[in-house]
């Protein structure tokens, strides 16, 4: 027998740990069967960071900070590690950042894929990630005021909250015309777009030399209501909203997070409904991203066709869950609704359908001509690049990288299934849509199985005790890649923190590396390709750097130049 | 293309009547919560449950009122309302089409009258629970004594009550039987 197999799950992994660095890890905390807290010295934490990453198989997860001043006295930063070589498991690396003096070594020179949540740490908590080179804000607006971090418990109390915003428009728009003009604003805040971010492409001639983008102009400061304002049990619905696509993944990751937490154990039939409706989830996301795909590179046909089809999936949730989009069925411990023997056979009979409509859509697509044309050798994002940022779903799996988090780190109803993890080499956009093209054959299958193989029982528990302070991870696959939640308990029955990281989070620190050296015509196409809720390039800036010239145009000015690629509009 | 033809011409058409014929609806679809006062106790379980605190109550004590309130506007159709409330009260519609000219049309509030407290006489509780409460706790009383006794308590303010608590045990003269044991 192999020893190995006696250890618990990650053990390997502390140990190598402990063995590389030893004096670095002052304590080890279990939350989970497979989820390990290492708390180590401030000034190793980027060492112990980029060895676990690089060495041992990891990959960065998520970055979260906490406000454990009332605990004891500390900010608390936590570098959540993927461990998908051998032992597999999620090892958390935890430092304490003492109060008085808010700064830590950053990770980001050894590992760049930490640079996101690091930015986000000095936003929101005002700790200083000392080396990192990257000095603008991330989530803040420009006008925001200096040293107010809205994550600390003590910050944004309602009666001492300065206004926080300026009712100017700092920001200064080119405008070349020389005769009197209107100005129509138009985004950042686009009426279709329901994630704004606004892009600046440097290019020469018609070929990106390089791009640069921001976020958040929306952000909604979800985790500070879940915290103030919400009961964790209410937190659910609130997770339901995160992402207009894909918000049940959240809800499961965030339900699942508590469970963790507190040692909930979730009924069979209640995993495997989850397991279903987030397969449900994914076969209406994959099919409009397939429609969408096809919308820019002009085939609005086939952008037709899939929509349509999507519909049996939108009614099928309407179905399973009383909503087309937000499914609100879970709580702590469970789901809410039972699949009946009636909605079983119609779901049964939906899919088999869907699977033989994507069959036909899908042979259409690829005999279409200029459609291959148009996605191959497109938007390459290089395996390495992937390797150093982490990131996640069909666009990392699309350059060959066997990262599901429904197979390496299988949670609830996935544990009962087999599963294949679809990968594909050629790295570009096309790539990524033929993963997302197996995928969703393997959703229907997968359905399916669950539906035949599930024992009656119950579907929800209520048999635990609230306690305040515990932590724990929560993960899903979403259709766009692992969602991971970290959340930890307080006192009052609200939560002391919820972080929650999107999947498309992820995902846009790589899209610079994959916009170089394309035309300005692939860009939407390009975005779209990693799937973001919705292509939110409302509105690009556009600088020649041979010229030295600005130019900005309006979202459905690329997207028409993408599809007809004529009348450029940098002429 | 001639695949893509002969997929045009199977999938015929796609497109619904609405808004000019009705909506073809699931029935187990999470639409508008109803709520019907004549069912309601006004109990707070729907207000307590509400995730986004579209449910909520104020109470009077001048005017001896609690009003019971539901914001469609924010309403998450989530149904828990529907799970907690014990009479009934509350249940989710079909409906959808909720838009108004005015804000405030999204507001519906119920009103209902407070009980006095049988002791001293000043509003309480919605009488409506009063009474819910003593048909409950008589229901199971052993003898027509122990219910018109549970009644009377049920009718009885949360203040009166401690007041009694203390007074009780003091008429036994459990302090006055300790000081004379202590000799």
């Amino acid at each position: 027998m192999n020893v190995m197999t006696q250890l618990p799950v990650g053990a390997t992994h502390v140990a190598a740990l402990r063995a590389e660095m030893p004096h670095a890890v002052l304590e080890e905390r279990r939350q989970t069967a497979d989820q390990i807290t290492v708390t180590v010295k401030l000034e190793s934490l980027p060492e112990a960071v980029a060895y676990l990453y690089y060495r041992r198989g990891g990959w960065l997860s998520v970055v979260v900070g906490n406000d454990e001043r009332s605990i004891d006295g500390t900010f608390g930063v936590y570098y959540v590690l993927s461990m998908e070589e051998e032992d597999r498991c999620y090892l958390v690396v935890h430092a304490k950042v003492p109060e008085g003096k808010e700064e830590f070594p950053s990770v980001t020179p050894k590992v760049p894929a930490c640079v996101w949540g690091e930015r986000e740490i000095r936003d929101m908590y005002g700790l200083v990630p000392v080396g990192l080179p990257d000095a603008r804000r991330l989530v803040l607006p420009d006008d925001w005021p200096e040293g107010l971090h809205p994550l600390r418990k003590d910050a944004m109390d309602h009666r001492f909250r300065p206004a926080p915003t300026a009712d100017d428009e700092t920001y200064s728009f080119v405008n070349d015309s020389d005769r009197e003009t209107t100005v129509v604003p138009l985004g950042p805040l686009h009426i279709t777009s329901d994630e704004p971010g606004h892009f600046r492409l440097f290019v020469d001639g018609e070929d990106i030399v390089d791009a640069d983008y921001r976020m958040f102009y929306v952000h909604r400061g979800m985790e500070k209501v879940a915290e103030t304002r919400m009961g964790y049990d209410e937190v659910t619905f609130l997770a339901d909203r995160v992402c207009g696509i894909c918000g049940y993944a959240h809800s499961v990751a965030y339900a699942t997070s508590v469970e963790n937490a507190l040692g909930i154990d979730v009924p069979i039939r209640g995993q495997a409904i989850r397991a279903i409706l987030l397969e449900v989830e994914r076969l209406h996301s994959h099919l409009l991203n397939l429609g969408l795909a096809c919308h820019f590179v002009g085939f609005d046909t086939g952008f037709m066709q899939f929509f349509r089809i999507r519909e049996k999936s939108m009614m099928l949730a309407e179905m399973l869950t009383g909503n087309r989009k937000t499914y609100a069925i879970n709580l702590i411990g469970g789901v809410r609704r039972d699949i009946l023997g009636e909605q079983s056979s119609r779901t049964l009979a939906t899919v088999r359908e869907l699977r033989d409509d994507v069959t036909r859509l899908v042979d259409m697509l690829v005999s279409t001509a200029n459609v291959e044309g148009r996605v191959k050798g497109v938007g390459i994002l290089d395996p390495q690049i992937a390797r150093d940022y982490s990131p996640v779903g069909p666009l990392v799996r699309g350059s060959g990288h066997r990262r599901d988090t429904r197979v390496l780190h299988a949670f609830q109803g996935y544990r009962l299934t087999g599963l294949d993890i679809n990968t594909g080499d050629g790295c570009d956009v096309l790539s990524r849509t033929l993963v997302r093209v197996n995928e969703v054959f393997d959703s229907i299958s997968l359905i399916e199985a669950l539906l035949a193989d599930t024992p009656a029982g119950p579907i929800l528990t209520e048999d635990f005790t609230y306690v305040p302070y515990k932590f724990a991870l929560g993960f899903t696959e979403a259709p766009r890649g692992e969602d991971i939640h970290w959340s930890m308990t307080g006192d009052n029955q609200k939560l002391h923190r919820w972080r929650c990281r999107a999947s498309t989070y992820a995902n846009w620190p790589v899209l610079r590396y994959m916009l170089r050296g394309n035309t300005v015509s692939d860009a939407p196409l390009i975005v779209a390709s990693i799937d973001p809720c919705y292509s939110c390039t409302d509105r690009v800036t556009v600088v020649d750097v041979k010229k030295a010239t600005q130019k900005t145009v309006p979202y459905k000015e690329m997207e028409r130049y993408c599809r007809d690629r004529t009348a450029s509009p940098l002429k | 293309m001639f695949k893509l033809i002969k997929e045009i011409f199977r999938s015929g058409e796609a497109t619904v009547k609405y808004p000019f014929a009705p909506l073809p609806m699931e029935k187990d679809l999470r639409g508008k919560p109803e709520h019907t006062p004549e069912q309601c106790i006004a109990c707070a379980a729907c207000t307590i449950a509400c995730p986004p605190n579209a449910i909520g109550m104020t109470t009077d004590v001048e005017a001896a009122t609690r009003t019971w309130s539901i914001d469609y506007g924010r309403c998450v159709f989530c149904g828990r309302c529907e799970e907690v409330c014990p009479t009934d009260a509350i249940r989710l519609s079909q409906e959808f089409e909720l838009a108004v000219a005015k804000r405030e049309d999204l507001v519906m509030k119920a009103v209902f009258r407070l009980a006095r407290c049988e002791a001293c006489d000043t509003p309480f509780a919605v009488a409506k629970e009063v009474a819910y409460v003593q048909e409950v706790v008589a229901a199971s009383a052993p003898t027509p004594d122990e219910a018109e006794q549970r009644r009377r308590l049920a009718a009885t303010c949360p203040a009166c009550k401690r007041a009694h608590d203390v007074r009780q045990p003091a008429a036994f003269g459990v302090a006055r039987r300790l000081e004379e044991t202590r000799r």
